[in-house]
């Protein structure tokens, strides 16, 4: 036989030997149990997976600390109870009791150390009662009651500034507030008034003075902007109204509610109002139902609605 | 028979497909028995392969030719003569003329070579080429013919077995004109593009006088792709690397070894065993078995550590390419047409004994399923048990640990890469002037591809030829087209 055929024949064999002589303790390993070469018995154990945001917390095991960082496995753990520490400097440790079962894994994939000096910044730079955010336009409103003034910053805090002055009329706590698509109005209101404040573009001051509408004979839910910025849609406890800000004109009324309002949505892209209420059956029974009300994309719809309402009321 | 190698590879897979549903822990045990089966495999293999490569760095210089002077006229040398027979049927005169040029410029006495080059008669260019390459090579050789198989000779399939034995049954006419005998006659039936080494008829020469029993063995040199090598795309390198490598690791492996691709044998043998078959598509494999079974089991192939270079099959682009080295995969996995031959071989024969016949029987169906299965287990069952495994399965042990060793496969597999990658640099030829330095880097980093590549031409065209013959499908011969070489 030539020699590399003999080599040939011993790498086969010591092949052969160490898959058989491996087999059975990566089997035993893969399936859970441990051999103990004192007894010559195999035992059954567990696993615990360890993964923690941020990684690299130091694992303590029953008050030992071992050598493996998150994320860690330990394995062979004879089933039982253990009291499991993950420290990380500058976070609040997690600690927890955790059973192991036989030829199972403990998974606590999803650990997230807290910073134990959270990073808290303080956004507003002058006395303030109320806030609002308007994520989407990346700025956040402050209201300081007691002086009626508005200010605003970016979603940082930063370019914090006064934006105008609620008029002292507006007696009661802006219940929300709200920016008009065009971003030049704002509007705040309570139970019985909405007051629309006017804002430059880049300013810091309004450019026209804040209107005051008082509702006195009923109680304001929701109020919201129309896509065209001019006229606003109230939803209050009896009815559904419409105004145009511009002419101040009387309120129309679209909607007369059995019930008090309770959800109600308008999306500003389709100027479409959901909202719920109640209808009487023949037996007296009340049904609640949500209904659309569309007031239409076109300011010339919405006028023409307007007006036939109020010729209607006349 | 022909349902048997087929029938096992599907049944492997969908076995293990209906265990990771409904059994996902037998199956997980099962996998893990196959990775880690798998990594001493890679372990062993490529240590085989290593072993291969050292032996034929260390045979590269040898001028066999003095050696075989050195045995002398007693074992016959001076009546020794080549044959070689180049089977034709597409391939131009830029292919052939180089393959024709390497024999001639062969460390080797030319007026021993006798030169073949059998053309099919249904390729309209045959006549043509044959007259251009007789005008070239005529005079060079002791005799040089071309020959025509006609199409559609009752019995014959479109293969290239016919032609060759059409070729030889005309060489044997003309070695009986001349007074040659057969015993002789060493013959080498090599692919139209196959480029010997200068030194490949003398090495051939010496083993075929110095071995025993010569006419009872094929003698297998080491194919390798080197004729276009730095032009091919990446794909279709690795690829016909990793198909040499292979058969360096065959080499090693005598008792399993069979014939492949460009190989050589005694004439005497080809007559008697009544040549290549003629409806078979493995007729380089094909070849061995009638051998083995004409001498009762006492045939054997004789590695000879010296290289003999083809084309890399590539095409205009990557998707053609991958289609193209996908079909050559699967004529060359169409070898397990062998298994039913074989067995009914050994049904018909009663002189080999039956060990013997149950282990080459199981060698041959063993490394047709794990050639269909294996890349097909380790890239879509491994993952199996944890998708189809559920909630159960995820919190065992071993849906924990099944993942971890699955890694440690691919580590492995990784490792052994890397031998391969030192390996691969040192078969290649010289850089070509006209090619980039940069294509050096470019070399070694196109063997993150090896995942890719081991299932579009490691199990699916394996698998797919089984699914032919197990449903009674039968392939025809399909050349592969090459590309223009540049030496």
């Amino acid at each position: 036989m030539p020699n590399e055929q003999k080599i040939r024949a011993i790498l086969f064999y010591l092949s052969v030997a160490v898959f058989f002589g491996g087999l059975p303790l990566i089997l035993s390993s893969a399936l859970g149990y441990k051999f103990n070469p004192h007894t010559f018995k195999f035992t059954k154990t567990g696993i615990i997976s360890l993964k923690t945001q941020p990684q690299g917390a130091e694992v303590y095991l029953n008050g030992r600390l071992l050598n493996q960082k998150t994320p860690a496995t330990i394995n062979e753990l004879l089933p039982g109870s253990y009291h499991l520490k993950l420290v990380l400097k500058k976070h609040y440790p997690w600690i927890a009791q955790v059973n192991v079962e036989p030829r199972k894994v403990a998974r606590f994939e999803k650990i997230i150390l807290f910073p134990n000096r959270p990073d808290i910044e303080q956004l507003n730079q002058n006395k303030i009662s109320d806030f609002w955010m308007d994520k989407e336009g990346d700025r956040v409103y402050y209201l300081n009651q007691e002086e009626h003034i508005l200010y605003r910053s970016d979603l940082q805090g930063e370019r914090f500034e006064e934006i105008g002055n609620i008029p002292a009329e507006f007696s009661a706590l802006p219940e929300d507030l709200k920016i008009s698509p065009d971003k030049q109005k704002m509007l705040i209101f309570n139970a019985h008034q909405v007051c629309i404040l006017y804002l430059k573009p880049q300013g810091t001051y309004s450019v026209q003075a804040p209107v005051i509408l008082n509702f006195p004979g009923k109680q304001i839910d929701k109020v919201f902007w129309h896509s065209d910025s001019y006229h606003l849609v109230l939803a209050t406890d009896n009815n559904i109204e419409v105004l145009d800000i511009e002419s101040i004109s009387n309120p129309v009324n679209l909607v007369n509610l059995n019930k008090k309002i309770s959800d109600v949505f308008y999306d500003v892209d389709k100027n479409t109002l959901y909202f719920m209420d109640s209808q009487i059956a023949e037996d007296g029974t009340y049904y609640d139902n949500v209904y659309k009300l569309e007031l239409g994309s076109e300011e010339r719809l919405l006028r023409d609605l307007i007006k036939s309402k109020q010729n209607a009321n006349k | 028979m022909e349902i048997i190698p087929g029938f096992l590879s599907w049944g492997i897979i969908i076995t293990f497909i209906i265990l990771a549903i409904f059994n996902p822990v037998s199956c997980a045990i099962i996998i893990i028995v196959f990775d880690f089966y798998w990594i001493i495999r890679t372990v062993y293999l490529t240590t085989l392969l290593v072993m291969a490569h050292n032996k034929l760095y260390r045979q590269k210089d040898i001028n066999w030719l003095i050696k075989c002077r050195r045995v002398g006229v007693q074992a016959g040398l001076d009546r020794l003569k080549h044959l070689i027979i180049f089977p034709v049927y597409k391939e131009g005169l830029d292919i052939l003329r180089p393959s024709l040029k390497s024999i001639q410029e062969c460390n080797y006495p030319k007026e021993k070579v006798i030169v073949v080059v059998a053309f099919e008669e249904r390729n309209p260019q045959a006549r043509e080429n044959a007259l251009k390459l007789e005008s070239e090579f005529k005079n060079k050789f002791f005799r040089y013919i071309s020959t025509f198989h006609p199409d559609g000779v009752p019995g014959e399939s479109r293969t290239k077995g016919a032609n060759a034995t059409w070729g030889a049954k005309k060489a044997k006419e003309l070695l009986q004109s001349e007074g040659i005998k057969d015993e002789d006659v060493v013959v080498s039936c090599f692919d139209a593009d196959t480029c010997v080494d200068k030194e490949y008829f003398g090495c051939l020469s010496y083993h075929f006088l110095t071995v025993p029993n010569p006419h009872q063995a094929s003698y297998q040199p080491i194919p390798v792709y080197n004729n276009n090598i730095w032009q091919a795309p990446s794909f279709a390198r690795l690829v016909e690397i990793s198909s040499s490598f292979c058969q360096m690791i065959e080499s090693m492996r005598l008792e399993k070894f069979v014939t492949f691709s460009s190989h050589s044998m005694s004439f005497k043998t080809l007559v008697d065993i009544d040549y290549w078959p003629v409806d078979m598509v493995s007729d380089d494999s094909v070849i061995y078995w009638k051998a083995f079974l004409f001498f009762k089991g006492a045939y054997r192939v004789l590695p000879l550590y010296i290289t003999v270079s083809m084309d890399v099959a590539y095409s205009s682009n990557f998707f053609k390419t991958i289609r193209l080295q996908y079909k050559q995969k699967r004529r060359w996995a169409w070898g397990v047409e062998n298994f039913p031959f074989l067995i009914n071989g050994f049904l018909n024969e009663k002189q080999i004994p039956l060990a013997k016949k149950i282990r080459r029987s199981f060698h041959l169906l063993e490394s047709h399923v794990t050639w269909a299965v294996w890349a097909v287990i380790l890239v879509f069952i491994g993952p199996l048990p944890l998708i189809l495994g559920g909630a159960f399965f995820n919190q065992m042990a071993i849906g924990y640990n099944l993942p971890k060793i699955t890694g440690l496969l691919f580590n492995f597999t990784l490792l052994a890469s890397l031998a391969w990658i030192i390996l691969s640099r040192i078969i290649l030829p010289p850089r070509p002037k006209s090619v980039s330095w940069l294509k050096n880097v470019i070399m070694i980093l196109e063997w993150v591809m090896v995942p890719f590549i081991i299932i579009i031409v490691g199990s699916l065209p394996a698998l797919d030829a089984q699914t032919h013959l197990l449903l009674g499908r039968y392939m025809e011969f399909n050349p592969t087209q090459k590309n223009k070489r540049v030496i």
